[in-house]
Formats: structure tokens, C-alpha cells, sequence
């Protein structure tokens, strides 16, 4: 019995050190920023074009679309390995439906470690989860959602496509603080290189309240304040966004001020 | 202490294993998993189990998303297969194998029969051959029965329209079929690997609740090793990502990879196993017991 236990000991001992050699050695993981570009664009070429077939576009076939997407973890993570925080940034071609300012659309993917990922298509692009055919039935829109697996020895050379993230700004009226200093909210998008530039704030009666830099990374959000306090009576101030990284908003945004 | 006496022992009828027969003591074994319940119960349970899981899973009203094949399963025969064989990879399989697998050598220590056994004219060599060999020839033929179930109950509950694939591709009915069947056929591999596990685990602990419960769990557990990024490395080496190895069939362009990683993965671990079933069975001391 004795040697029994020793040798499933010695058996245990023997798997757990082949275990840390694979670990050990192993170049990290199969799931990659160039697998994932080329895997989501093609699956999400497939799919529109069924999309577009159901809704009775003509002339929209997986390859007439172009489809190019940069697939991106987060800040400050490993650019690898499976996880729910991934996002996809895809550009593409239909002429029935144009393009944002910023050219792409976002595509946030669930990532399993068995290398198969569920991928949510943007909305305002792609539309809800149900779609109308041409026989006006309601029919499931499959492009909506849609499963893909990754092939762990496909080609991880990088696509070198890159897209800028969107610099937004996220106020809805003008805050204003107690000493009557002016403040905006930002958000810079996913995106290659974060978002930098300058945010002019301009009120309607023509004040400037100056000029003030911005430098953010991808996937977050700043608060910018002013520093030329707010004249009375001001009704509406008038922000307009400039970036050296990133892509601003193509028109400046004018905002009410509250009380 | 034992041990010294178990080969002395096991060299006398070894001698005498051309006259034995391993067809003989094959037949006697098959004919020994015929009269029990629980081989009988195993065969219909693979056979009609797929009735009520394909019509329960086509009742839902929100189809199972979060599960691969999960969000067409209730509209598509094909997706609905695929989805059963996702679930059933992750324990149904090595369960139905070790219900056999781990109570085949446990069930002579359960009824004392050892001694009976191998004081006739049969070796320990062609008796370990006849019950490794039943219990493989089992856990295929299970597999298969649940396979040919599953996927004609799935399309006729949730028909044969073009299934979408894994990257998205529509793939017609007409080589659905094709795909689905080599899918299910994938898990031959793994089933193998864990039918030497329970092997192992049956004669090793002379239990068939261990032989039976054990691998299931250490499939729970290798499935774990698996999800957990620091062992990603381990990974395709898991009899459990064999099972999941049919993921490239269905995508486009397909890749096999996997699939070769998982068949050589499962060999080794068949291999392991048997060796090390062999190696206890051989010393055993059956004068004791």
C-alpha cells in the first residue's frame, strides 16, 4: 500500500512539474489583439451580410464591406487573454447606412478562455436584437449578437489597424461652482493613444473663459474647470474641443446653464 | 509487505495466457455487463434522455445565450445538437462512461470474485485486456447511442434550416449534418481518456462510488485548471478541452488543430492510466482479499 501512495505521489508530482514547465515556458496566451481583429472582422462580415440579405440590400456580400477592426483590452492590462472587458472598434463599408463622424463603431466582446467570444454589436449601427424583412415579419437579427471561436494558430501578425478614440463631452448643462468658475465633463472612448488636445469654453454674450489642456488615456473620464469665473446673466456657454490624439467632436457643443 | 508475494503470485497463471483466450474472457466480461441493470439503464438513459432535454430546451421562450450555439437552439436542429454536446462534454460524458468504466474491476472486490477469477485458467494480463477492452467498446457505443439521439431528436423537434457557424457563415443544411455528426464524433477521444481514469480509480480504490464519482469530479477540476488564465499553458494538454475541440469544425476557415492536440492529449492520458491500472492489478495481492 505503501508503494502505492508513493507512486501516485510520484505520479502527481511528475504532472504538477510538467504543469509548470508548460506554464513556465509558454509564451503567454492564444488569444491576441491580431487574432481577435481578423476573427471579429470576418465573423462580423459574415453576419451583416446575412443582416443586409434579410432586410433586402442588394450587392452586400462579406467582402464588398472591407471590414477592418482593432480590438483593444483596456488601459493598463495585458493586451492578451481571455475576458469581458475587450471592445473591438470596426470600420466597414454600406452604402445604406453611413458612418459615424469617427468612422467605426464599438463592438464590446466577452472573451472565454476557451477562445470563443460573444460579440454585442453597437445599436445605432447595426440595430436591435429584432429586425423587420422584407415580408414585414419580425425576424431575428443576426448580426445583433453572434458567437465566434478563435483558431489558437492562426495568424498573430498585427493588422496595424488603428482608430482614434472619440473625445466626447459628457455634461448635459454647465456646472457651476461656488466661486462661479465654470466645469465640463469629458470622456475619451476606446481607442488607440488616449485623447489629447484643448477645450475652449466660450459664453453666448462672447466672455472666453479660457482655454484648458486635456490628456487623457483611452477609457476615461476628466473634469475640466475653467478659469474665468461665469459673468452673471450668462445663459448658455459654448465648448469646442481641439485634439492633437484622438478624434474630437466635429461641432463645438453648447450647453444651458442651470439657475 | 505484501507486494513481494503479488508477482510470485501473478507469474503462475501468466504463463498459461495463450490457452486462456482473451476472446473467451472478453465474451464472459460482455456478457457480465449485458445482465447488469446499470449497463442496461446506462444504454437507454444515452438513448431516450435526448427526448425530453431537446424539447425542454426548445420550449424556452429566451433561448440559452450565454452558452455556445445556445441563442439559435430553440429555432435550429443543428444548434440544438451542438448545444447538448457542449453541456454533455462538460460532465455527462465521463459520467456515463464511469458508471461502467469505475465499477467494472470495483465490482470483484464488491462481490469478493477475485480469488474465483484468477484461480481458473485465465491471466491477470488477458483479464485486465477483457475489461479495458469492454469498457472502451462501452463508452463508444454509449457515445455513439447518444449521439445519433441527440442530433435526430434535436432537428426533428427544432427542424434542419441553414445553421450559423462559428465565424458567423451560413452552412447549409446538407453539410450541417456532415459537421454535427463529426462534432459529436470528437468526444470519442476524451471519453477514452476518462474511461482509463475511471479505470485507474475503480481498481485503485476498489470502490465503485469512487470509480464512478472521481472522474467526474476531476473533470470539474481540470475544467477549472482550464478557465484559469495563469494555467492557460495546460490547457490543450486537459482531456476536458478535448471535449471542446469540435469548435473548429464549425468555424470558417475550419481548423483542426485543436482537435489534433486533444486526440494525442487523450491518448497519453488513456495510456497513463491503463499503465498505471496495469501496474496496480499486477502486484495486487488477491490471497489477501
Amino acid at each position: 500500500m505503501r508503494r502505492i501512495i508513493l507512486t501516485f505521489a510520484a505520479a502527481v508530482l511528475v504532472a504538477v512539474g510538467l504543469g509548470g514547465v508548460a506554464v513556465a515556458t509558454s509564451s503567454g496566451s492564444t488569444i491576441t489583439v491580431p487574432r481577435l481583429d481578423r476573427a471579429v472582422a470576418t465573423s462580423f462580415s459574415n453576419v451583416y451580410a446575412q443582416e443586409a440579405a434579410i432586410e433586402g440590400h442588394t450587392g452586400i456580400t462579406p467582402s464588398s464591406l472591407h471590414a477592418k477592426a482593432m480590438c483593444d483590452r483596456g488601459p493598463n492590462v495585458t493586451q492578451s487573454g481571455p475576458g469581458a472587458t475587450w471592445n473591438c472598434l470596426m470600420s466597414w463599408t454600406d452604402p445604406n447606412v453611413p458612418m459615424p463622424p469617427t468612422g467605426y463603431g464599438k463592438f464590446e466582446l466577452n472573451v472565454h478562455s476557451n477562445g470563443c467570444f460573444t460579440v454585442g454589436s453597437p445599436s445605432s449601427l447595426i440595430g436591435y436584437q429584432t429586425i423587420t424583412d422584407r415580408r414585414g415579419r419580425t425576424v431575428n437579427n443576426p448580426a445583433y449578437e453572434f458567437d465566434t471561436c478563435l483558431d489558437p494558430a492562426s495568424d498573430n501578425t498585427p493588422t496595424g489597424t488603428t482608430f482614434p478614440s472619440a473625445l466626447t463631452i459628457t455634461s448635459t448643462t454647465v456646472n457651476v461652482a461656488a466661486d462661479g468658475t465654470v466645469g465640463v465633463d469629458l470622456a475619451c472612448g476606446v481607442g488607440a493613444g488616449g485623447c489629447q488636445g484643448k477645450v475652449a469654453a466660450v459664453t453666448d454674450s462672447g466672455t472666453a473663459l479660457g482655454t484648458v489642456d486635456v490628456a487623457m488615456t483611452e477609457q476615461a473620464t476628466a473634469h475640466l474647470t475653467f478659469p474665468t469665473a461665469l459673468p452673471a446673466g450668462t445663459k448658455e456657454v459654448t465648448f469646442t474641443p481641439t485634439t492633437t490624439i484622438g478624434f474630437a467632436p466635429p461641432k463645438p457643443v453648447t450647453l444651458e446653464v442651470q439657475g | 509487505m505484501s507486494a513481494t508475494t503479488a508477482p510470485a503470485h501473478g507469474t503462475t497463471p501468466r504463463a498459461r495466457t495463450a490457452r486462456a483466450g482473451f476472446g473467451a474472457t472478453l465474451g464472459f466480461e460482455l456478457r457480465k455487463l449485458r445482465a447488469q441493470w446499470r449497463t442496461r439503464a446506462v444504454l437507454l438513459g444515452a438513448l431516450l434522455l435526448p427526448i425530453p432535454v431537446a424539447f425542454a430546451i426548445h420550449a424556452q421562450g429566451n433561448p440559452p445565450k450565454d452558452s455556445l450555439f445556445g441563442r439559435y437552439a430553440t429555432t435550429n436542429g443543428f444548434a440544438l445538437a451542438l448545444l447538448v454536446l457542449g453541456y454533455a462534454g462538460q460532465w455527462v460524458m465521463p459520467l456515463l462512461t464511469a458508471i461502467v468504466a469505475g465499477d467494472i474491476f470495483a465490482s470483484e472486490d464488491h462481490h469478493g470474485t477475485w480469488k474465483t477469477i484468477l484461480t481458473r485458467s485465465v491471466s491477470r494480463g488477458s483479464f485486465f485486456g477483457a475489461k479495458t477492452v469492454a469498457a472502451m467498446g462501452f463508452a463508444i457505443l454509449v457515445l455513439l447511442i447518444l449521439s445519433a439521439s441527440t442530433i435526430v431528436t434535436s432537428v426533428l423537434v427544432a427542424g434542419h434550416g441553414d445553421l450559423i457557424g462559428l465565424s458567423g457563415q451560413l452552412i447549409p443544411a446538407s453539410q450541417a449534418w456532415h459537421l454535427v455528426a463529426m462534432s459529436w464524433l470528437t468526444a470519442i477521444p476524451p471519453t477514452v481518456a476518462f474511461t482509463g481514469l475511471a479505470i485507474l480509480l475503480g481498481i485503485w480504490s476498489r470502490s465503485a462510488a469512487v470509480g464512478i464519482a472521481a472522474p467526474v469530479v476531476i473533470g470539474f477540476v481540470l475544467q477549472l485548471v482550464g478557465s484559469m488564465g495563469s494555467a492557460e499553458a495546460l490547457r490543450p494538454y486537459l482531456p476536458t478541452s478535448a471535449y471542446e475541440a469540435w469548435h473548429g469544425f464549425l468555424a470558417s476557415p475550419s481548423f483542426h488543430g485543436p482537435f489534433l492536440t486533444g486526440l494525442i492529449a487523450s491518448a497519453v492520458w488513456a495510456a497513463i492510466t491503463l499503465g498505471l491500472s496495469w501496474t496496480l492489478l499486477r502486484r495486487r495481492d488477491i490471497t489477501g482479499g
